[in-house]
């Protein structure tokens, strides 16, 4: 053995799962996303940029660009403005029930907006309830036009609700990271609030803000299920689906995808190494006081009124959603005038709708199968063993984290077209790889974390005592960890059960349809069409609400560690 | 049963030597104790004999068979880690049963033998319990527990006792001790402990930096070091700096505060070399100055003057800081200290017998 392979701990076993691991990331994200890239820079004539030319100099694709930036932008202004004063309420202060608040704040964020848009439709309509609630009060005299301007801020207010948690997450770990004597130096040389806030709090911040930033950002900028639901049309991810259609007539499609994808890279590098590297690492932290403190009975009520007013303004869309599933007849009042639960039944009867609820049933499992052995089998390696290349697996598994869905099941469509795996011919293959590539951070962290927390030494006290290190595996690693693996299992599977842009994309033919393009589908029918799409939302947010509770039992309290960047 | 020897053993971890060129001979049923201060490669030692270490150079023999290669799941070692390492999602019966169940013995055997084992740590009323249902003793002790059931060749502790409070510390020294007496087996014991190694051991391998510094009994070690850093880390000692003037019988040192003679030293040193002259505290002997000569009473006694420091009364004992002649600073012990011999500032004549000094290489003492 040379002196660099025994740096190592390779055995034929692990080398094998390491190929094997390999292999499965180069053919299911580095060659689709290669091959992307080479479609938008080669032509038959051989490199061009002419495709990137015309995406910056024509007039129709810039105004996609510029719509997209816009949004994105304006959803990362009304995730600040949301979670700063959460962050600060929640971090700074102790009252009473503050932990039911904490779960409170989180909720909006496992309901998918795709679901909430088709409410939030109902509500907002020039005829909808908001508006016929204000006409009722007399507070305006003709309805507003809410989703004028091409549903612009439609989008915005819909992505905005479901993202503040994720930017609330990031605040709040952020603020609780700055030394409070770092704070109590600056009041010390005279700072008032304001300007201890400006000054010194929120700068200390700004590498936690910025990333999670990053993320609500490139989220809105790819979001594709809600611009669908309100029809609009003109942004890069709606663009993105049509143009999948036609991949070989018009390769602007890859144009587009690689422009998300530099636009991604672009923005987590700069979270990562400028913003995020460490720049304050050098302070060390004095005392442990803590910034905390007790809460006054006004303050207490501020905290409440603020929580739960925002709270109640997320959960406005998914209102809409229960409301409508549960609608005989609603036409010029603010609340639906006869009930009904006919279309729950009705999704249980209707062929597309309980064929879609089949299928996805069966995707999401085979899905989280290969979660749980994939991200089992990397983070026992990283934490466990040392192999070669141990950074670019790191990197590899978290890279879904910054990979959008949309860019991935394009990526797919583009290259496994004409291959045994057309997404075309038969989606399922792809859309189950799809599933699991998506939620594999979530599996390996979670499970990563399990063999943190589990000290080596009670695996090396089976190992001495005769245990094979398979034995060991199973009968205590595994044991030990069993809690993170279902926390990330279920994660993995109501997710996939609910995932938007993979489904959207990849599922071509109507047998093969998962529940949320059901939706889709549904929503575009006349008649019953959107109220069985309501009823099968409003099921889909109670799984997923089910599957979150098991989780969050099994997860404790840093469940939300998931979430970070 | 259970001879352990190492043949030129070397293991590099990252980039230093953390075991460097050891070679040691462990004889069958010994308490054999491994001792040293942090880093200096002890727990790596214990570490390749259980197997989760394999050797960068040299060989390690169980009874003569080499061991190098073989995997730890094979080696039938019964190791007692430092935070026990008991698996909380198994009770105290599941957990000390675990090696037998490897091993496939039968279940009246492996009932007999758990509750054996149970019993020999005083536990057999806790086999129901879970691990966090227990004390730290109580841990320690079923740790102990499981890696005696297998009736293991060699039993390996990694600073067994280190996670316990100090009274509980020295009543498992005595129980660790009797287990040994009754089931008379190797056991290789690491600790950074002195008191630990010097009240337990047959025999003690003192290490530092990697390297084998000197193996010994307990006796040997106190009395005759072969370095100043075992003599200090061993009880602890006063070190006198001088240059050797004469080797022969008695060794005569020079030192800035007077002429010390010596009985012991090691081999081999020349004369004019540096050395220290090491004399435990409780050897210093305290006489008013004024009844002090000036010359030493007999042949067999050093006397040094020096003027009281500071000192420190413990009740069974009182401990002096005194000042010689050059400025260095010595420790004596007064046990049984019923009058106070003397007051802060007050001069003393230290009196030292040649049997208790032993004179030692020079060296670098920081670690």
């Amino acid at each position: 053995m040379t002196s660099w392979l025994r740096r190592y701990d390779l055995n034929p076993a692990n080398a094998a799962v390491l190929i094997f691991l390999w292999v499965f990331f180069i053919v299911f994200m580095l060659y689709p996303l290669g091959y992307v890239f080479t479609n938008a820079f080669f032509t038959a004539e051989g490199f061009s940029l002419v495709f990137m030319k015309l995406m910056f100099t024509s007039p129709n694709y810039t105004i996609i660009l510029a719509n997209s930036v816009n949004l994105g932008l304006a959803v990362t202004l009304f995730t600040t403005l949301l979670s700063l004063p959460l962050a600060l309420l929640l971090v700074r202060y102790n009252f009473p029930g503050k932990g039911l608040l904490n779960g409170l704040i989180l909720i909006p964020m496992v309901l998918p907006p795709f679901v909430g848009a088709i409410g939030m439709r109902q509500l907002l309509a020039r005829f909808g309830s908001i508006n016929l609630l204000l006409l009722e009060m007399g507070v305006i005299s003709q309805p507003i036009d809410w989703l004028g301007g091409g549903s612009f801020w439609g989008v915005v207010i819909l992505e905005a609700l479901h993202l503040y948690p994720i930017m609330y997450l990031n605040l709040a770990a952020a603020l609780a990271n700055v030394d409070p004597s770092l704070e109590e130096a600056a009041k010390n040389m005279g700072a008032n609030s304001f300007k201890l806030f400006s000054t010194v709090t929120f700068p200390l911040m700004l590498p936690g803000y910025f990333a999670g930033a990053v993320i609500v950002f490139i989220w809105a900028f790819t979001d594709l299920g809600a611009p669908l639901v309100f029809e609009y049309r003109e942004v890069v991810a709606v663009q993105i689906f049509n143009m999948v259609t036609d991949l070989h007539q018009n390769p602007m499609g890859y144009a587009f995808v690689v422009a998300v994808i530099a636009l991604t890279l672009f923005f987590f590098y700069l979270s990562k190494r400028i913003l995020g590297g460490g720049r304050y690492e050098m302070l060390g932290r004095g005392h442990v006081a803590s910034a905390t403190r007790s809460a006054s009975a006004s303050m207490t009520v501020i905290a409440y009124g603020v929580v739960l007013g925002i709270s109640a303004l997320a959960l406005i869309p998914h209102l809409g959603v229960l409301l409508t599933s549960v609608t005989k007849r609603w036409f010029l009042s603010v609340l639906p005038s006869d009930y009904t639960f006919q279309f729950y039944q009705d999704v249980f009867s209707h062929d597309l709708a309980l064929l879609s609820i089949k299928n996805s049933l069966l995707l999401s499992s085979l899905s989280t199968i290969i979660d749980v052995v994939l991200g089992v089998t990397i983070a026992y390696l990283l934490a466990r063993k040392r192999v070669p290349g141990r950074g670019v697996l790191d990197a590899l598994a978290m890279l879904p984290l910054a990979l959008p869905g949309l860019v991935l099941a394009f990526g797919y469509v583009a290259a496994f077209s004409a291959t045994p795996l057309d997404a075309r011919v038969n989606p399922v293959p792809l859309l189950v790889i799809a599933y699991a590539v998506r939620r594999l951070p979530y599996m390996v962290r979670a499970a990563y974390a399990g063999f943190q927390q589990t000290s080596v030494a009670l695996e090396e006290a089976a190992i001495n005592l005769g245990a094979s290190p398979m034995k060991t595996l199973y009968q205590i690693t595994m044991p030990l960890i069993f809690a993170n693996l279902i926390a990330g299992a279920v994660l993995s599977f109501s997710f996939a059960m609910l995932e938007v842009s993979d489904s959207l994309i990849l599922a071509s033919k109507e047998q093969y349809y998962p529940i949320t393009k059901a939706i889709y589908a549904l929503l575009g029918r006349i008649a019953d069409g959107p109220y069985i799409a309501s009823a099968m939302g409003t099921l889909g947010l109670l799984l997923l609400a089910g599957s979150l509770f098991i989780a969050g039992r099994f997860f404790g309290r840093r469940m939300g560690e998931l979430f970070r960047a | 049963m259970g001879s352990v020897k190492f043949e030129s053993v070397s293991k590099i971890l990252g980039q230093s030597r953390a075991v460097n060129n050891l070679t040691l001979d462990i004889g069958a049923e010994e308490l054999f104790f491994l001792l040293g201060p942090s880093g200096c490669g002890k727990t790596t030692t214990l570490r390749l004999v259980a197997g989760f270490y394999t050797p960068d150079e040299g060989r390690i023999l169980f009874d003569g068979q080499d061991q190098s290669r073989v995997p730890p799941h094979k080696r039938n070692t019964g190791m007692v880690f430092q935070n026990y390492a008991l698996w909380p999602h198994m009770d105290v019966r599941s957990n000390v049963a675990y090696g037998l169940k490897m091993r496939h013995v039968s279940e009246a055997e492996k009932e007999k033998r758990v509750r054996h084992a149970l019993e020999i740590v005083h536990m057999q009323a806790y086999a129901e319990r879970m691990p966090n249902q227990l004390s730290g003793g109580q841990q320690q002790r079923v740790a102990l527990a499981r890696a005696l059931v297998i009736e293991p060749d060699v039993v390996l502790l990694d600073e067994p006792l280190s996670n316990l409070d100090a009274k509980l510390r020295v009543e498992m020294r005595t129980q660790i001790k009797d287990i040994h007496r009754k089931i008379g087996r190797t056991m290789i014991y690491v600790t950074h402990d002195q008191a630990e190694a010097l009240s337990m051991a047959d025999r003690i391998a003192v290490m530092r930096r990697g390297r084998l510094v000197q193996t010994g009994t307990p006796h040997e070690l106190y009395t005759r070091p072969e370095s100043a850093f075992v003599a200090e880390f061993i009880g602890g000692t006063n070190l006198l700096r001088g240059t050797l003037e004469e080797v022969g019988d008695l060794l005569t040192v020079k030192t800035q505060a007077g002429i010390v003679r010596a009985k012991n030293g090691v081999k081999g040193m020349a004369r004019g070399e540096p050395v220290f002259c090491s004399v435990r505290p409780e050897s210093l002997r305290l006489k008013p100055a004024a009844e002090s000569s000036g010359i030493p009473p007999s042949d067999a006694t050093n006397e040094l003057l020096a003027e009281v420091q500071s000192i420190m009364y413990l009740g069974d004992n009182e401990q002096y800081s005194l000042r010689l002649a050059d400025g260095a600073i010595v420790r004596a012990v007064e046990y049984n200290p019923t009058t106070r011999k003397a007051q802060v500032g007050d001069r003393l004549a230290l009196q030292f017998d040649t049997q208790a000094v032993v004179v030692l290489p020079q060296e670098e003492l920081s670690d």
